[in-house]
């Protein structure tokens, strides 16, 4: 299966390769505002797409279904469009923080503060439209614990079922965000520290439920959507 | 160039031992007595000693520690003192420091031809897995300072780009991966302190040095299109700021 997407990632490259000089041309068309092609989003070249998402991917990982590198970087595919937006928003104006990595955000506001609103759109529907297999690697003893707490809650500390807004199948909804496939260490990092790091538009949803898991909870429920296709 | 002679000595020294330790072992076959085999039995009690400990202390079965002393000292012949890297015809890569499962993946890669090396290939090809697991475990102890430090003016433009990218030319910030003080993770790489030429040297020729062999695709494809997308002078400013990290 590795090998297999690797040579897809590979017969990419080539494309980029053979086809920068061009896409530099398409990207100057597409800022003077010169459409390019019949069937593309206005305002960005299929060429200059495909060169941002294989940038995107040398840090999300092929397919952009996740990637362990200094920091586990979170999967992209299959995720709500909106949510993606919302994000890289939330990156630009300094809404998003990463207090165990500061480094990691100031590589997210580099990166969404260059990207157009219809790059962003075009690059978000892309992300949206792949499906690769999860990531995988979180331990699987806890895995039912993680079901329970997805699908009813605990009620005793207020957490509500996740699934009433993320949805049986974990993939989201518009600004709510896909869980299923997310990495399990991403999971954890985030629900850990929510209140340190998450200030962007509807995190204060999820503020109080993120305070109201314990350690061993956060690590079940992340195990759980982490396997979930 | 003293530390050299040294270690010259040092091996010179090893091979007279192990030389009065065979004629021991010989003399007591013959089974003749007598003062000289006394006295050479005596010469070969540290070594036996060293032997048996070394094996019993071994730290994976399979590599006793004397036989992995002499395959690191092996090593620090071309990858310097310590590892630290040197410079032979060629920029030799440090290793000190570095990632256990990046260097096993690239002595893999040497012996499948995804880094065609001669020189690598025949040294990787001999190792055993107990070996390997043993010197890179013993690399990553090593910390000696830079060895090949680049220019210190382009320090402040390489750590722009390592912290941060390129995000206009498509160029993902380094430190995503290999993290804020250039040490690496897992099969990511250490680069701090590494040769300012080798960074240089594998940055522009990725995609004829890494990767070669289709059949077996590695984790080499992940930094094609980061080489690719950068220009010379990043490349140099880059290289610079790690190579200037301890």
């Amino acid at each position: 299966m590795m090998a297999l997407t690797v040579n897809e990632w590979r017969g990419r490259r080539v494309l980029i390769g053979v086809s920068l000089p061009a896409a530099i041309l398409a990207s100057v068309l597409s800022i003077t505002g010169y459409a390019y092609g019949a069937d593309e989003t206005p305002g960005v070249s299929q060429r200059a797409l495909r060169a941002k998402l294989d940038y995107c991917e040398v840090c999300h990982g092929v397919s952009a279904r996740g990637f362990v590198g200094y920091y586990p970087i979170p999967r992209l595919a299959g995720q709500q469009v909106e949510y993606i937006q919302n994000e890289l928003r939330g990156f630009v104006e300094h809404k998003r923080m990463n207090v165990a990595s500061p480094t990691a955000t100031n590589v997210m506001f580099n990166v969404g503060h260059v990207l157009s609103p219809a790059m962003i759109k075009a690059l978000a529907t892309s992300f949206h439209n792949l499906d690769p297999k999860p990531f995988g690697g979180a331990p699987k003893q806890n895995l039912a614990d993680g079901k329970r707490i997805f699908t009813e809650g605990i009620s005793s500390a207020k957490v509500p079922a996740c699934e009433s807004c993320h949805g049986k199948d974990a993939k989201g909804n518009g600004a709510i965000p896909r869980l299923a496939g997310q990495l399990y260490p991403y999971v954890v990092k985030q629900l850990t520290n929510w209140s340190h790091e998450r200030a962007e538009e509807n995190s204060n949803i999820m503020a109080p439920i993120a305070h109201g898991l314990t350690d061993s909870q956060i690590d079940a429920v992340a195990a759980y959507v982490s396997y979930l296709k | 160039l003293f530390l050299v002679q040294i270690i010259m000595m040092n091996l010179d020294l090893r091979r007279t031992e192990t030389t009065v330790f065979r004629e021991a072992g010989g003399c007591r076959i013959v089974g003749r007595g007598g003062l000289p085999l006394i006295f050479a039995l005596l010469l070969s009690l540290p070594v036996l000693a060293f032997a048996t400990t070394g094996y019993a202390r071994g730290l994976h079965a399979g590599a006793s520690r004397h036989s992995v002393d002499e395959k690191i000292r092996y090593c620090e012949d071309c990858h310097g003192l310590s590892a630290q890297g040197f410079h032979g015809y060629f920029p030799i890569p440090r290793l000190a420091g570095q990632q256990p499962q990046y260097l096993e993946n690239q002595l893999r890669a040497f012996v499948e031809r995804n880094r065609p090396n001669p020189i690598m290939s025949n040294v990787a090809h001999v190792l055993s897995p107990a070996m390997i697991k043993a010197i890179v475990a013993r690399f990553q102890r090593f910390h000696p300072g830079p060895a090949g430090p680049g220019p210190k003016r382009l320090v402040a433009a390489g750590r722009q780009i390592f912290e941060n990218g390129v995000p206009h030319d498509n160029v993902a910030a380094c430190a995503a991966c290999h993290g804020p003080n250039a040490v690496g993770h897992g099969e990511i790489p250490r680069l701090a302190g590494q040769l300012y030429p080798y960074v240089v040297k594998e940055l522009v020729n990725w995609p004829k040095e890494r990767g070669q062999n289709p059949a077996s695709p590695d984790t080499s494809l992940i930094m094609k299109p980061v080489a690719h997308s950068l220009t010379k002078r990043q490349i140099e400013a880059v290289a610079a700021f790690v190579s200037n990290l301890r």
